[in-house]
């Protein structure tokens, strides 16, 4: 075939960019770009009134690993998204199951369980961390009330002022606002498995269980991975429910590694970045890994 | 060729929207530099928030719309343009503006130095008139200064001491306000036993903690740094006096699990009745009476041996950058902050103190803040000019709480580390 440069094929050939480079600027604007200045300011000595003072090296880096708290923020980080995407994901799993069959008031109980989804997280973190103050908290009161609890004001009504019982609270909190995408998310799979698979099943005599396992599971495979993934990467970032009800004390007990990113940045901004950067990276490697051990490409056999 | 020419059209279509925008975008700072242009000039004031947030009636907002409102109307040539923020926020932000030279003109918060080294402010008397700056304290005009020269504006001004709840105490069978430790200990148990459920209001949250570590501190002959200026963090008076507030945390006698506990809310439980004692200040005032508490007693705070002779005194500052280079126009915006009546609006706004000489005169006759106007001249700063106390003060309000659940010697031990190094 003979390629000649004529102005009618260049047009042609840039026809695409038409369609696609809206995108392309968006991502190259608002993703590209902040990773680039992020992983900058990392390198750089930046005081904390955010006056660039030239190069610091890979001085905020050894900074960060040298704080004391670090490994422990690596750790709760971890513990925190394992424990907030199992509880979430085995949850949902049962609740899909459940809005997938028909009963009584099945479109009322589907709407109501957005309910969490359509409130503000943050707004969601307050009204908890309310509810739990030792003076007026409501489930104090109720705990009271039940004589589960002397007196109220004391530390025994103060679930948030220890990382022992607030860590578990604010992991509550996590999958209660979590759980409405995953619902849907896995409902939608459900719904996406064709009937006559079930009824071969039901043919060959498969019990309820073994119809779940060899045949439910497998092909909702393609809604939860997407879904876990998801959720590992909100997790994991996840702000709000932490910042508001704890702010990550007593000292760092209850912060992850996003919470330490945002208080370093108000004593030294390079370091904050630097904790940034490596955030980043464990996200990527969580999803790499995540990717693999549910070998998302595989197709079900 | 008919594609050609569509193709012309559009580049210069395309050519002719960048260059319109261009326009559009150097137009902007064309009117706020340049008075001979005909326009005004836009003054950016950054302030914090000394009202209760945005929706609040006393929100900051409102305070600054009412002072610019009434500036503009008497300097026509001149906007200004307010943003207010929080204060858990502004240090961030005003942090984040400065890095992307988005610099304000002027800026109200609680610290100025660390503006100083790069060159970022005006110096005191160029926006400022000799007469304003012949009204200010010559306490707190000094604290505006590196190295003898002045950069930091005294903005408003508080002065700490103890509130005693007057009903709760009656109650409890105590006759007046603790002196010593041991008095407090003792006063804070009687008030358990009469069924208060915090005692002692205890805030070490991130908030504040290093106002309420600093009085304990002090109670004890301690601080964050000796006389002659160097760190002291983790001097064993002021382990002791960590020790002593573990003794009360253990007893139940404070508020529980005060690392975690903000002064917002403690005083809010301290006006709700639900605290028998608190540290606090005139700005405590309002939001005690607000919460339907106006029987409490204000008295020196309790030291180990005896009563402070000396309080926390925290200054709050207001600075011009001179990156726009608009100091003339920043300099009538002073005098008329200062010598007008917004200065004293908002003492009677916040029950802030004053910070010139003329408003403290005005106040001198009002009852419940002559303690602390008592108190100011004897009162002890944070050493705020030390470059290194912003680090040191970030890392104060999120960990020193944890010395009560911990070790006191270990976490003040690592907060001086920070401290001293290099």
């Amino acid at each position: 075939m003979q390629q000649t440069f004529t102005p009618g094929r260049v047009v042609r050939a840039l026809a695409p960019l038409a369609w696609i480079g809206p995108a392309v600027v968006l991502i190259a604007v608002v993703v590209v770009w902040p990773v680039v200045v992020m992983v900058q300011s990392s390198f750089l000595k930046i005081s904390r009134f955010g006056v660039v003072q030239g190069s610091n090296g890979l001085d905020n880096y050894t900074k960060l690993f040298a704080e004391p708290d670090f490994g422990g923020v690596m750790t709760r980080s971890l513990v925190w998204v394992v424990a907030v995407v199992v509880l979430t994901v085995a949850l949902s799993l049962g609740l899909a199951q459940l809005f997938n069959q028909r009963f009584p008031g099945r479109r009322f109980a589907r709407w109501a369980l957005i309910a969490p989804w359509a409130a503000s997280v943050l707004m969601t973190a307050i009204i908890f961390k309310w509810m739990l103050d030792p003076e007026v908290g409501l489930i104090n009161m109720i705990r009271r009330n039940l004589g589960l609890l002397d007196a109220l004001g004391g530390a025994d009504a103060d679930p948030l002022g220890n990382a022992a019982t607030a860590m578990p609270w604010l992991v509550f909190v996590a999958v209660f606002v979590s759980l409405p995408f995953t619902t849907y998310a896995l409902l939608a799979g459900l719904s996406a498995i064709p009937s006559d698979v079930y009824e071969a099943a039901k043919m060959d005599g498969a019990s309820r269980f073994r119809t779940y396992w060899s045949i439910t599971l497998p092909l909702l495979r393609p809604a939860l991975v997407v879904a876990t993934l998801i959720n590992v990467m909100n997790v994991f970032n996840s702000f709000p429910i932490i910042w508001a009800m704890t702010h990550g004390q007593p000292g760092y007990s209850t912060a992850t590694s996003t919470i330490f990113m945002y208080i370093l940045k108000g004593s030294d901004i390079g370091e904050s970045a630097a904790m940034s950067v490596v955030n980043f990276g464990m996200v990527i490697v969580l999803t790499i890994i995540f990717l693999k051990v549910s070998k998302w490409r595989t197709e079900v056999s | 060729m008919h594609v050609n020419k569509r193709l012309v059209g559009a580049v210069t279509l395309g050519l002719a929207a960048a260059l319109v925008m261009t326009a559009c975008g150097s137009e902007a700072p064309a009117a706020g530099g340049d008075k001979a242009a005909g326009g005004g000039v836009t003054l950016k004031l950054v302030a914090a928030d000394y009202g209760d947030g945005p929706t609040a009636e006393n929100s900051g907002e409102k305070f600054w719309k009412g002072v610019v409102d009434e500036f503009q109307a008497a300097n026509p040539g001149i906007k200004v343009d307010v943003q207010v923020i929080n204060w858990n926020d502004i240090d961030k932000q005003v942090a984040t503006m400065v890095q992307n030279g988005q610099v304000p003109d002027i800026l109200q918060t609680g610290d100025y130095s660390g503006f100083v080294k790069d060159g970022l402010l005006y110096k005191t008397d160029e926006v400022l008139s000799p007469q304003t700056s012949g009204d200010l304290l010559e306490k707190f005009a000094e604290f505006g200064k590196v190295e003898g020269v002045g950069y930091g504006i005294p903005f408003v001004s508080s002065a700490r001491a103890l509130f005693y709840n007057k009903a709760l105490f009656d109650k409890a069978g105590i006759a007046e306000a603790p002196k010593t430790w041991d008095e407090l200990k003792a006063a804070a148990e009687k008030l358990k036993a009469s069924g208060v459920s915090q005692p002692f209001g205890l805030p070490l949250g991130n908030e504040e903690a290093q106002a309420e570590s600093f009085l304990w501190f002090m109670g004890n002959g301690g601080g964050y740094k000796d006389a002659s200026g160097a760190w002291t963090v983790d001097s064993p008076a002021n382990v002791e006096a960590f020790e002593y507030l573990k003794g009360l945390v253990k007893a139940g006698l404070t508020t529980p699990n005060p690392g975690t506990k903000n002064r917002k809310d403690v005083w809010a439980d301290f006006a709700a009745g639900k605290v028998g004692m608190v540290n606090g200040g005139p700005m405590s005032i309002p939001i005690f009476e607000k919460g339907g508490l106006t029987d409490f007693g204000v008295a020196p705070i309790a030291g180990k041996t005896g009563p402070l002779d000396t309080t926390l005194g925290v200054q709050d500052w207001i600075m011009a950058f001179n990156k726009n280079g608009r100091k003339e126009e920043i300099k009538k915006f002073f005098d008329f902050f200062y010598g007008g009546t917004a200065a004293q609006k908002i003492s009677d706004t916040y029950k802030l103190l004053p910070v010139t000489k003329s408003g403290i005169e005005r106040l001198s006759s009002d009852e419940k803040l002559k303690p602390f106007l008592d108190a100011l001249p004897n009162a002890t700063f944070y050493p705020f000019q030390d470059p290194k106390w912003s680090e040191v003060n970030t890392q104060i309000k999120q960990t020193i709480g944890s010395a009560i659940d911990g070790d006191p010697k270990a976490v003040l031990g690592a907060i001086q580390k920070t401290a001293t190094a290099n």
